[in-house]
């Protein structure tokens, strides 16, 4: 591991400012736990990191009228303790609460989850420069890949780590960003991309922007929603597979059903096909299993993760039979 | 001394421990005490470690937390290839970086692994280290290499070494398997698999050495300090008597700290170039890749059994992979638990460019139990036996299929017994799958067999000081198991005191001698060479008593902390008291001399687990544990019982998660840190019930114990998958038994 610097600004501006002058240099750091970890393995040797800490009041979670809003640096212990979002967003909650280990999840904020760098074990690997760090091959593609993607792969096929991003994906989560050129509002769909875009990174974000908040909108009546992950083993571990299930239920009855899977693709995967067919539906085991079924049907699965498929069936009928 | 080149001779993995065993069965001591049947207070009750509270509140000095004025850190540089010839190494450049004080090629010709040490820098701290290494600069030809055990089988496959990848290492024959075969009603074949598993201590490799003169001392992190001194003394040719290696707490060895490490040789080196002691500490990645592992398997078993169970024929093929070394041995168990008059064992080792295996935690006995057991069930299935009645009608008292020498002593058939009963056996299905709905419930069983008898010739002192202070000492390492706790506990006991009166003293090589802390031999060698020190000097003080009072020293008992009349109970004197009249301190030296010859030693068990299975996602869920074992005699019931936990909850870890992944195209290991080598965590450990035989064995020593390290850790993987195979009506034979290998099996089963 290379020295480095900490910068420890006191404004979004300086921070924003500072990371667009010393682009690619300065790495922005929030809870440190992915960051030092990159650091650590040198995969990144950056000369000074940028100590987002030390802006004051990014961490609260507000309930206001049309919605919550979540600051950047709100840790994913303080996410997973408050109960107003674990009545409103039990989905939410659960994916919070199953995030990795209690030391982990008391660093680790909501920010960070969702700009964190893949866990592709060729990508942790110093030695190997792969497509995403610049090389010209996928070491995954035809090498060891049972924790690769299923869905939306091409050039790279790392799967996104964090379970916060499906959940809040379901639930329709707007983001605010900073940037030295001023800030801007987005959904969080539009925020994900794929590698087939831009192989290099996860998201949108550029090197001087920084993630300011979280909104989720106020739940509908009848809304709910659940977060069903399978990990190998009990805990410390990242989802073989996942899924975040928001729907307006009524009785057995499903409307607006929105099915995003953790685990499958380099960003939250919806299953529009299965939720199309589900809706205004009864709810059963069959018809989930047959929608989910049709919408694997684009599923392209590498040598060794063909059992996500299977998994994926088990997991959105018993993450939707839940909320009935 | 040699400087820049040596080579260490690190013996292949399993048969390292046969050679070990092999030699120990065969020198028989010229008298034999016999064990004593002696009720006993102290020992046998479950006593708290002495040593508890320091490690528990982070004051126990391990290797790691050495310093000492002036030292310097040193850092290894490794090679990333799989397979390349080393061209040219150049340390100038490091050399002369400011902070640097000593640099070392430690490789010349042909580096066989990715992780491989090629060269070594030592600086004042670990920053300067790590940039010294970057400054070395290495020159490689890169060569064709191969990594996974399949492809190293393959025709035309890069040959390791310079012979072939594929070499037969045991031919094992007896009766005649053909016939054997021909009497069969019904003839079974199956194949197992087993990953490569990291040994993962929680505290990874390290060295600290320092040179005085031509004295060197060197504290290791080591289940073995002697042999880290004869191996130093022999690959750098300096005297023995001119090493000390010391150790003093350590974070588990599990095999992988037997013996000399490349490392502390580069130590030593670095530490007599720079002039100044240097301390090496490897990485977490380090320990994924060079410090051993355990070797893989791939077993076919096949086996002849007539209508009435009666097994006709044993057949096995393994074929093993430890990386650049030999593989396990893995036929022990079926050679020997179970009655059978026709058994042939073929076993071969496959040769990959990776670390090299070395033994772990009961070598070749994880592998081969857990196919030989696997298969017993699908066996048992076949004919329409109850597995336990299957193995029970296969009892033998003597080893190898009941064909050689009688079993000293032999608790299995109690182990059943209080097994089955623990576990509830009645509840299992009966027949394999026959359960329905998602969550399927199922319970295994599986034996287990293992040495565990003791090294001849172990050392120890019982030190009686004039205030009244007594010493335990000895030679041997605490590998994290309790030794310390039942020297105490043993000199206690035969002098009348409590533990906490003792001061034990190991892990010095200025202290009589005892061997590697390897094989579950540290009980058995330690406890009855201290037993017998303490016995010596309960003899010398019974004797001044008995002088003083002018009786024969057989009237002499020894209470607490006195000695009195046995006849006048009123007459006694306290021990302090004794020792104060003592002219000078006194040392009685204890020896464990061996066993008689014409009996097998080892150690039985029986592990029973209830698991729950999720048929549609795959994943197992362990709901209990109950382990029963005869290891003789139990000195602390405490720390055995801990043991035992803590041989499950790896067993565990085996059964469901541990793998080493190899990469064919970059040669790399995929998964060295702790994040994608998964092991079980506190939630994936169900509740573990213990329980002993507790039987006092009649000749291996006089207080009648046997081993008890790696026996909790052979079965449990096995009676895991057994318990699987109950709950689904499919064997997954391949562990770990990963949710996608739990739905091939069940797609398997589905074909049929
Ligand atoms: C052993 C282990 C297990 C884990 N298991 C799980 C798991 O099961 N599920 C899961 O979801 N996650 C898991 N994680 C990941 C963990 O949740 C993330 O590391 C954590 O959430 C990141 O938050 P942080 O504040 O520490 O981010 P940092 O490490 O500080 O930053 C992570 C990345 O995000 C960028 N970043 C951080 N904040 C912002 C911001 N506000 N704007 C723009 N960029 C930003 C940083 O530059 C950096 O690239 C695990 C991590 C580890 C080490
Ligand atoms: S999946 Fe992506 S990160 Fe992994 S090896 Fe391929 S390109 Fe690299």
């Amino acid at each position: 591991m290379k020295n480095f610097k900490i910068a420890q600004p006191k404004t979004i501006d300086q921070i924003t400012s500072l990371l667009s002058e010393k682009r690619d240099k300065y790495y922005l750091m929030a809870g440190g736990t992915d960051l030092l970890g990159e650091i650590k393995d040198e995969i990144i040797e950056p000369e000074a990191v940028v100590d987002l800490t030390s802006i004051p009041n990014l961490s609260y979670i507000k309930k206001e009228k049309d919605g919550v809003r979540i600051g950047a640096l709100t840790t994913v212990a303080e996410l997973a303790k408050n109960l107003m979002i674990k009545q409103e967003y039990p989905g939410l909650h659960e994916a919070a609460n199953g995030i990795a280990t209690p030391q982990l999840r008391n660093m680790a904020t909501v920010g960070g989850n969702l700009c964190q760098r893949p866990r592709c074990w060729y990508y942790r690997d110093p030695q190997v420069k792969c497509r995403k760090k610049g090389g010209s091959r996928c070491f995954a593609f035809r090498g060891k890949n049972k924790y690769h993607a299923i869905f939306g792969g091409g050039l790279c096929y790392i799967v996104h780590p964090s379970d916060l991003a499906p959940v809040l994906f379901a639930l329709d989560a707007e983001i605010f960003i900073s940037s030295s050129k001023g800030d801007k509002s987005i959904p969080l769909t539009d925020f994900f991309i794929l590698p087939k875009v831009t192989v290099s990174k996860e998201n949108i974000l550029e090197p001087d922007e920084v993630l300011k908040e979280v909104k989720i909108p106020a739940p509908k009546r009848g809304e709910k929603s659940t977060y069903y992950k399978l990990m190998e083993r009990g805990a410390w571990d990242f989802a073989l597979v996942s899924v975040a299930v928001k729907a307006n239920v009524s009785g057995d009855v499903f409307k607006d059903t929105k099915i995003v899977l953790g685990g499958v693709a380099p960003a939250p995967w919806r299953l529009k096909k299965a939720e199309n067919m589900i809706e205004g539906k009864k709810i059963t085991e069959n018809l989930l299993r047959q929608a989910t079924k049709e919408a694997l049907k684009d599923a392209r699965p590498l040598k060794e993760n063909e059992y996500k498929k299977e998994l994926i069936e088990t997991i959105v009928y018993r993450a939707a039979l839940s909320l009935v | 001394m040699a400087k820049k080149e040596y080579s260490i001779d690190i013996k292949d993995s399993n048969l390292l421990y046969h050679e070990e065993f092999r030699e120990m069965e065969t020198e028989e001591p010229e008298e034999v005490p016999s064990p004593e049947k002696e009720k006993f207070k102290i020992i046998g009750d479950y006593t708290p470690r002495i040593d508890g509270e320091r490690i528990v509140t982070g004051r126990a000095p391990f290797t790691h937390d050495i310093k000492l004025r002036g030292m310097l850190c040193g850092k290894i540089l490794r090679c990333p290839h799989a397979c390349a010839e080393v061209v040219s190494v150049h340390l100038s450049r490091a050399r002369s970086l400011p902070g640097v004080k000593a640099t070392l090629q430690l490789k010349k010709g042909r580096v066989k692994y990715a992780g491989e040490q090629v060269a070594a820098a030592a600086a004042v701290d670990e920053k300067t280290a790590e940039e010294a290494l970057k400054l070395i600069k290495v020159e490689y030809k890169t060569l064709p290499f191969v990594v996974t055990e399949e492809k190293a089988m393959e025709e035309g496959a890069p040959q390791v070494h310079d012979s072939p990848n594929i070499d037969k290492f045991n031919d094992y024959n007896r009766g005649d398997i053909k016939k054997g075969f021909e009497s069969a009603d019904v003839v079974l074949e199956r194949t197992y698999k087993t990953a490569v598993e990291i040994h993962h201590t929680a505290e990874t490799h390290g060295s600290v050495a320092k040179w005085e003169g031509k004295r060197v001392t060197v504290w290791d992190s080591t289940q073995a300090i002697f042999n880290v001194r004869d191996g130093l003394a022999q690959t750098l040719r300096i005297p023995a008597s001119r090493i000390k290696v010391i150790k003093k707490y350590m974070g588990g060895g599990f095999g992988s700290k037997l013996g000399l490490n490349d490392y502390t040789v580069a130590a030593v080196l670095l530490a007599k170039e720079a002039k100044r002691p240097v301390k090496i500490t490897l990485s977490r990645k380090e320990n994924s890749l060079c410090v051993g592992n355990r070797p893989s398997s791939i077993q076919t078993i096949k086996a002849g059994v007539k209508k009435d169970g009666t097994l006709t024929a044993l057949y096995l093929k393994n074929y093993t992979c430890g990386g650049i070394r030999r593989g396990d041995r893995c036929s022990e168990p079926l050679i020997d638990v179970y009655k059978c008059s026709n058994v042939k064992v073929e076993e071969y080792t496959v040769f990959t460019n990776t670390g090299a295996g070395r033994p772990t935690r009961a070598p070749g006995h994880v592998q081969g139990t857990f196919a030989l057991e696997g298969f017993l069930d699908e066996l048992a299935h076949k004919i329409n036996l109850d597995p336990l009645e299957l193995r029970k009608k296969h009892y033998t008292t003597k080893n190898e299929g009941g064909t050689r020498i009688p079993y000293s002593s032999k608790g299995l058939d109690k182990c059943y017994l209080l097994g089955a009963k623990k576990i509830g056996w009645g509840r299992r299905n009966k027949k394999p799958g026959e359960g329905n709905g998602k969550i399927r419930r199922g319970l295994g069983m599986a034996s287990q067999i293992w040495w565990g008898m003791g090294r001849p010739r172990t050392l120890a002192d019982v030190k009686l000081h004039r205030d009244g202070s007594v010493e335990a000492v000895c030679g041997t390492q605490d590998l994290g198991t309790g030794t310390k706790t039942y020297m105490a506990t043993i000199t206690a006991e035969t002098l009348g005191l409590e533990p906490k009166d003792i001061t034990v003293k190991i892990g010095n090589t200025e202290y009589p001698w005892c061997g590697s802390s390897g094989g579950s031999t540290t009980t058995p060698s330690v406890a009855p060479a201290i037993r017998d020190a303490a016995l010596k000097a309960a003899n010398y003080m019974k004797n001044q008593t008995a002088e003083k009072m002018e009786i024969s020293p057989d009237d002499v008992i020894i209470g607490k902390e006195k000695l009195s009349n046995k006849n006048d109970p009123a007459q006694s004197i306290s021990f302090k008291e004794l020792l104060k009249e003592m002219r000078r301190e006194r040392v009685f030296h204890g020896e464990y001399v061996g066993r008689p010859l014409g009996y097998a030693y080892n150690t039985f068990g029986a592990h029973f687990a209830e698991v729950e299975v999720d048929i549609e996602t795959g994943k197992i869920k362990v709901l209990k544990v109950v382990a029963t074992h005869d290891s003789g005699r139990i000195i602390n019931k405490l720390t055995a019982e801990s043991q035992v936990i803590g041989g499950i909850t790896q067993g565990i870890s085996t059964a469901l998660f541990e793998q080493r992944v190899m990469d064919e195209a970059t040669g790399n290991m995929v998964n060295p840190n702790l994040r994608d080598y998964k092991i079980a965590t506190s939630f994936d450990i169900p509740e573990i019930e213990v329980a002993f035989v507790d039987m006092v064995d009649p000749r291996i020593n006089i207080l009648g114990t046997k081993g008890l390290g790696e026996p909790p850790r052979i079965p449990i993987a096995a009676a895991i998958a057994n318990a699987v195979y109950n709950a689904i009506g499919i064997h997954v034979s391949e562990i770990p038994m990963t949710p996608d290998k739990v739905l091939q099996a069940l797609k398997r089963k589905e074909v049929g």
